[in-house]
């Protein structure tokens, strides 16, 4: 318990300040977590290490949390992770039961969360052990298994691998790094370039682009309507809330949280994939599930807890690994970076004291979070009224100063945004895939170091499989998401031609050609 | 021997371009599949009149969309511009941001009422000057 005396109290205000900001961005439809962590950046610049840490994580879980706000009351996931909240958390708010709904919600998340932590804290270092033993080959290969499970759980299999090898080639713009071994030469770029190009675009500049103001282009674009106009939000506080609702949920609780920690894990999995396979589970499951999407405890507790696990879980791949579990973790990865962390292999048998600080943040956040929501629960709710012409315009700005402030003064990277901006508008508007093609750009340099001095070193492609009996079970891992992504499609391509046969039982209209093609 | 067939061996002094290279090949590969299955398809769809292109044929509220493709680059440039008149204090951010906040805000306001008028103006001259106090003045980071 040493590393506790070099923790001050602006740390512990810390925790509490980011987890109250991440909480409001949550619970702010269309903000997210990641938005969160993005824009709050600039903050973090100044911060020492462990208190930069502190209000990160904070930002983390709030952010996460805040989602089941606008879930219960307004029928409006503030996540995406929250949407199987709103099935039966709008149910019992529209019976005045909103309080009460929120109250499970927070329950659930804070255990969620706790039980992810802990799996994070005795996992993650058996992993990274593990895989400090990896050489390039092995590294390279987790790197391609990272973007194969993430390709394989993208809506098509196709289009998210094309976005994910779209990324990497857009981190391979720049030098080929003198100091990872290259040549530094630069690629990919024409010559007038070169000054502002020469080590690539910056990690930071291209996530908030992406996540700050592409989605500010796809509001303006539809005329950034006020979602809840007129409405207001009733928060009732019929239906007393008492600890006995979670009598018998015991199995739903566990079981939640350890598929949101290990859903999390996967690389580039969103949190709605979590909350979606917890709530089915325990409608599978259950002995009674009849209730459920009607206003029933039980599906908030199973969606709340699974989604909340999902923080513990995304570090352990990003801590053990280097590998970030999804799009927060990715903004993560990059301030971490700033604070001077290499995340990987190396990093909790290198900074136990700092390994040691995060989990104490990350499990106060989730106290704080716990303590904030149960008990301001209703002034916390009103922060979904924002209107949004205040809100962007201020997003807007403070992506600017991350961007601008992140290499101390580089006006090239507020350009950064724009360009990335528009070209994550324009991703999402023909249908690729943003959380692939995140997590290639993040890792594309690193891959292409690994992979060219396996071939440096060894001389053949050969290596890739005769390495060592690690690379071949990771190969089977390969092998086994690609196969879990084809099944997947064949499943859902029957199941969207039985439903259309039973809609369309006279003719095949051509209508029934149309979902086919509805991923692409 | 088969062992053969994977021999490679990279020059040093084109390795920059050695992992590129398999990238454009393994881009070019997935894109000639996803015309085939994917685009393909589509068009023909859309030819028959059953979907829609994205972005060109989608409705859309020009004037914020494309008002606001403006604003963001004005903002940037004038920025860097205002910045350079008064360097190392700030002001470039702070005054352009409030300008943009402003602008931003009655762009994306649609009833404007005397209320919201009034808010909107405050939070265009309060906002920015609380992040440029908080940031370039107690963190000291730099801004524009």
């Amino acid at each position: 318990m040493e590393f506790l005396s070099v923790l001050d109290v602006s740390f512990f205000l810390l925790v509490g300040f980011g987890t109250l900001v991440g909480i409001i961005f949550g619970a702010i439809p269309g903000m997210t977590a990641t938005m969160a962590v993005a824009v709050c950046l600039p903050l973090t610049y100044a911060l020492g290490l462990n208190n930069g840490l502190a209000l990160l994580l904070g930002l983390y879980v709030g952010g996460i949390s805040g989602g089941m706000v606008p879930a219960v009351l307004l029928n409006i996931p503030g996540t995406p992770s929250s949407i199987t909240t709103t099935f039966d958390g709008y149910p019992m708010a529209r019976r005045g039961e909103g309080e009460k709904a929120l109250r499970i919600c927070v329950i659930a998340s804070v255990i969620g969360g706790l039980i992810s932590a802990a799996v994070l804290f005795l996992f993650a270092p058996l992993l990274a052990d593990f895989s400090i033993k990896f050489s390039y080959v092995e590294k390279f290969l987790i790197i391609l298994l990272a973007l194969s499970v993430i390709a394989s759980l993208s809506n098509s299999m196709l289009i998210g691998i094309f976005s994910g090898v779209i990324g990497i080639w857009l981190s391979l713009i720049g030098d080929y790094s003198i100091s990872d071994g290259g040549n530094g030469h630069t690629r990919l770029m024409f010559d007038f370039m070169e000054p502002y190009l020469f080590e690539g675009f910056s990690l930071l500049p291209v996530l908030i682009g992406i996540f700050g103001i592409s989605t500010i282009l796809l509001e303006a674009e539809k005329g950034v309507k006020r979602d809840v106009a007129g409405e207001r939000v009733k928060i009732g506080a019929s239906g007393r809330f008492s600890l006995s609702t979670f009598k018998g949920s015991l199995t739903n609780l566990t079981r939640s949280s350890f598929i949101g920690t290990f859903v999390g894990m996967l690389p580039g999995v969103g949190g709605s994939a979590a909350s979606v396979l917890a709530y089915t589970q325990e409608k599978n499951l259950a002995k009674d599930s009849s209730q459920m999407g009607k206003g029933a405890p039980q599906g908030l507790i199973a969606s709340e807890s699974a989604n909340n696990a999902l923080t513990g879980g995304a570090l352990i791949p990003l801590l053990s690994l280097g590998i970030p579990g999804d799009a927060t973790t990715a903004v993560l990865i990059g301030a971490f970076t700033l604070q001077g962390i290499q995340v990987g292999p190396l990093f909790i048998p290198e900074n136990h004291e700092t390994w040691y600080i995060m989990m104490t943040a990350l499990v106060l956040a989730n106290f704080v979070m716990f303590v904030l929501m149960f008990f301001a629960i209703k002034h916390i709710a009103k922060v979904v009224m924002v209107p949004k012409h205040i809100l962007y315009p201020l997003i807007v700005m403070m992506c600017v100063v991350g961007a601008y402030a992140i290499n101390y003064g580089i006006m090239f990277d507020v350009w950064t945004l724009l360009i990335f901006g528009v070209l994550g508008y324009l991703i999402q508007k023909i249908g690729l895939e943003v959380a692939p093609l995140i997590i290639g750009f993040i890792l594309g340099s690193q891959a292409e170091v690994y992979f060219v001095k396996s071939l440096e070193s060894f001389g053949t492609y050969s290596i890739f499989f005769t390495k060592s009996p690690i690379a071949l079970v990771l190969w089977a891992l390969i092998a086994a998401s690609v196969l879990f992504a084809i099944a997947m499609g064949f499943k859902s391509r029957a199941r969207q031609k039985m439903e259309l046969s039973q809609m369309h039982t006279p003719s095949n209209t051509t209508a029934g050609k149309r979902h086919d093609s509805t991923n692409g | 021997m088969a062992s053969d067939l994977f021999d490679v061996s990279i020059d040093f002094e084109t390795s920059h371009l050695f992992f590129p290279t398999l990238v454009h090949w393994i881009l070019g590969g997935l894109l000639a599949l996803i015309l085939i299955t994917k685009v393909a398809p589509f068009l023909a769809a859309v030819k028959r009149g059953e979907r829609a292109l994205p972005i060109v044929s989608e409705s859309r509220d020009n004037l914020r969309f494309f008002a606001t493709l403006a604003l963001i680059p004005a903002y940037f440039a004038l920025m860097a511009i205002v910045g350079d008149l008064f360097p190392y204090t700030g002001y470039g951010f702070l005054f352009v941001s409030m300008a943009f906040v402003l602008c931003m805000s009655l762009l994306y306001l649609h009833d404007w009422t005397k209320k919201a008028l009034v808010i909107v103006v405050v939070n265009a001259v309060v906002a920015p000057s609380l992040a440029w106090f908080v940031l370039a003045k107690l963190f000291t980071i730099t801004l524009p």
